[in-house]
């Protein structure tokens, strides 16, 4: 018999063939809940979508709706403003400003939010690894996550302070190592944007990091002693179980971090305005001095749409990605 | 290929699990370990794999002390109670994992792993992850992953306790027949007493705290166990366990149940081996096999009169669990007999057979009292 046949044969022995089901049964029906009410689960998801609609979408559509007109704060509420078509989505297409500013969040994306996740992970799995005494490991994260709780304000400000080109202590130290032999200008055009990611590094690798750990805390550990029984090297190990077996929890990290780079104004704010001369603008940046600065709300809310459509791309890969992962290991 | 050597293995927690074990298996010997739960045969079986660390003794493959070996270093193959299954990997992969670790090629691996799956009647499963398929065909991955490694020793945790009698019944008499099994040392827990006494070349019975409490054949620690735990351990229905005292009465001993009428003559050989001794509080230990109703069994039996409590027909025979003189006593019967409850009966006990128990250390006192091999 080929394996399929077989396979037929013990599946037919285990569910029958659906022509001797009895009466009852069908197999699209929907399990009832037992013990609540039909009006229970109405009213708890009624009320989060009441809210849902009162607060997200509505100002969605508010928004949206704003970026067909050229709507300017002044005359916000008072309906002077009139159609003009796709006028904001052209004009903020066509910008250099908002070309040069989508250039400069790839980088933020690959070298801010990408290498966070990639050192979080990777300081996961070492302190996992190699700090065996649960003190130590409750010092250190509490130690790495300390600058994931200070306000932006203040870390931009602590930064700014510690890439001051002429004393700054960055500057001093790279010195007085012999790295560099002249100090490095972090706020001209060109590096502030390095400067930004340096600090936003600095302040976030914590988050993917806990991600990572709580998900590798979680692996069981019968299977690592199974690897080892079967003569699988540390190498091996990481690259064949952990990883895999993480993947999912890495994605959640990477949505997290993602999304969080499409919102990413605060540091940018604080340290450089965007400057020296827009060199270091991220297009929610632009989107903020348009709108709150200078008023052009109409064309605010197209960059805003045009933000919300990239981000929402991207995580929906992230999510597929996810979905895959997990129908493949049964879990979906 | 080499056999394995246990000297004085000790390893507790917050209390000692296992107590200077000594045990010595031979290249290509199946043995058989069993016992009740929590007693340890688990870590037994770690401490061999290098999973935990000995607190102290030897454990020697071969010639090589792999004591404080780690567990790659050891070339053992386990499998867990848990199945610990690589959740992310096929069932062939995880099958081939073993083959893959020792970096073994394409074909063979094919090979092997084909074979194993085919054997343990799961190459349909074979692309499936292991949250798809059943428990049993998740315990028979875990079987097949051991199986593939060509290791000096196996090591097989409860390896079939999930699956369903009839595979279970075909896997014992692969068993029975595997190259792979039959070539190195193999241990093997087991709680199914069949399955212990099928396979097991010898058979160790774990108890008293960690210990082995008797090592032997099957038939050895069947027909003369050293102590009442070894009996209760082996056999179904359970042995019965009488609590008694001895009684001398014309030159001849007689074993009178405590508190209850019961007493049933001893035959000369036991007296002989007893040495007197009347008076003293033992365990009368009593195989349903040895008790039958009267008319069944005849010869050097002593009767006594009985009424049916329980009757049990199974398959292949009857389980009469009778009352005799205030003592519960089980029995076995022609499985298409029929006995109402309440019916009153004569029972023929086969007297030769009973075993003897020191009612303190529960020692055998028929065999030479010696703990451990
Ligand atoms: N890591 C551990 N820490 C503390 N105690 C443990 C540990 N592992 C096992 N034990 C204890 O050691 C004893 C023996 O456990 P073990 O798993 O060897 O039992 P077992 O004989 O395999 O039982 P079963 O037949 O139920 O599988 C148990 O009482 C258990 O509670
Ligand atoms: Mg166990």
């Amino acid at each position: 018999m080929t394996p399929e046949r077989k396979e037929a044969v013990v599946s037919e022995i285990v569910r029958g063939t659906p022509s001797t089901y009895p009466a009852w049964f069908s197999a699209r029906k929907r399990s009832k809940p037992l013990i609540v009410s039909r009006r229970v689960p109405i009213l708890l998801v009624g009320l989060p979508v009441l809210v849902l609609l009162a607060i997200v979408i509505y100002p969605t559509i508010w928004m949206f709706y704003h970026s067909l007109r050229d709507t300017n704060i002044n005359h916000l509420f008072s309906g002077e403003h009139a159609s003009v078509g796709l006028e904001n989505y052209r004009t903020v297409l066509s910008s250099e400003r908002f070309h040069d500013s989508l250039w400069h969040l790839a980088l933020y994306l690959f070298f801010g939010a990408c290498l966070q996740v990639l050192l979080g992970t990777l300081l996961a799995l070492i302190i996992y690894e190699y700090l065996k005494s649960n003190l130590a490991r409750a010092l250190i994260l509490i130690l790495l996550v300390l600058p994931m709780m200070l306000p932006p304000s203040i870390v931009g400000t602590l930064w700014r302070f510690l890439l001051t080109p002429s004393n700054g202590a960055i500057n001093q130290a790279l010195l007085d190592l012999g790295i560099i032999s002249s100090h490095i200008e972090w706020f001209n055009a060109g590096v502030s944007l390095w400067s930004i990611i340096i600090a936003d590094v600095w302040n976030w690798t914590a988050l993917p990091l806990l991600i990572v750990y709580s998900g590798r805390v979680s692996l069981p550990p019968a299977v690592y002693e199974a690897a080892r029984v079967d003569g699988a090297g540390q190498w091996k190990v990481l690259r064949r179980i952990t990883l895999p077996m993480l993947k999912e929890v890495i994605a959640i990290a990477f949505i997290l971090r993602f999304t969080d780079a499409f919102k990413f104004v605060d540091l940018v704010y604080v340290m450089t305005s965007g400057g020296p001369a827009q060199s270091s603008e991220l297009p929610t940046y632009i989107a903020f001095q348009r709108g709150i600065r200078e008023f052009a709300i109409g064309e605010a809310a197209a960059y805003a749409i045009i933000i919300f459509a990239i981000s929402a791309i991207i995580v929906t890969l992230f999510l597929k990605y996810m979905k895959r992962v997990m129908k493949a290991q049964g879990l979906a | 290929m080499a056999n394995i050597t246990i000297e004085g293995l000790c390893k507790g927690w917050d209390f000692p699990v296992i107590d200077d074990l000594s045990v010595e298996i031979e290249e290509g010997e199946f043995f058989v370990v069993v016992g009740p739960s929590g007693i340890g045969k688990t870590t037994l079986l770690r401490l061999i794999a290098g999973l935990e660390s000995a607190d102290r003794g030897r454990i020697l493959l071969g010639e090589r002390e792999v004591t404080h070996l780690p567990p790659y270093r050891r070339r053992v193959a386990m499998t867990f109670e848990s199945y610990a299954l690589y959740p992310h990997l096929t069932v062939f992969e995880n099958i081939s994992s073993p083959l893959r670790a020792r970096k073994k090629d394409r074909a063979t691996i094919e090979r092997r792993v084909k074979a194993v799956a085919q054997l343990l009647r799961i190459d349909h499963l074979l692309d499936r992850k292991p949250g798809q398929v059943s428990g049993g065909q998740k315990q028979r991955t875990a079987l097949g992953r051991t199986l593939v490694a060509d290791p000096e020793v196996f090591l097989l945790d409860e390896p079939i306790s999930h699956l369903d009698a009839k595979i279970r019944q075909d896997l014992r008499m692969q068993f029975h027949t595997l190259e792979e099994l039959r070539r190195v040392a193999t241990l093997y827990v087991t709680h199914d007493y069949a399955e212990a006494l099928s396979l097991g070349d010898r058979i160790g019975v774990m108890g008293n705290g960690g210990k082995l409490v008797q090592i032997g054949s099957a038939r050895e620690l069947f027909e003369r166990p050293k102590a009442l735990f070894v009996a209760e351990h082996l056999g179904q229905p359970t042995i019965n366990a009488i609590p008694s005292i001895l009684q001398e009465e014309n030159g001849s001993l007689f074993a009178c149940a405590e508190n209850a009428a019961l007493r049933l003559a001893l035959s000369p050989q036991q007296s002989q081996r007893l040495n007197g001794g009347a008076k003293r509080r033992i365990v009368l230990g009593l195989r349903p096999q040895h008790v039958r109703p009267a008319d069944e069994l005849r010869g050097r039996d002593s009767e006594i009169d009985a009424q049916i409590d329980i009757f049990e027909a199974l398959g292949s025979n009857g389980i009469i669990i009778t009352k005799a003189g205030g003592v519960t006593i089980t029995g076995l019967t022609h499985p298409e007999r029929h006995f109402e409850p309440g019916q009153d009966l004569r029972l023929a006990i086969d007297t030769e057979a009973l075993h003897i128990f020191d009612a303190e250390t529960g020692l055998s006192l028929l065999e030479e009292p010696r703990w451990q091999g």
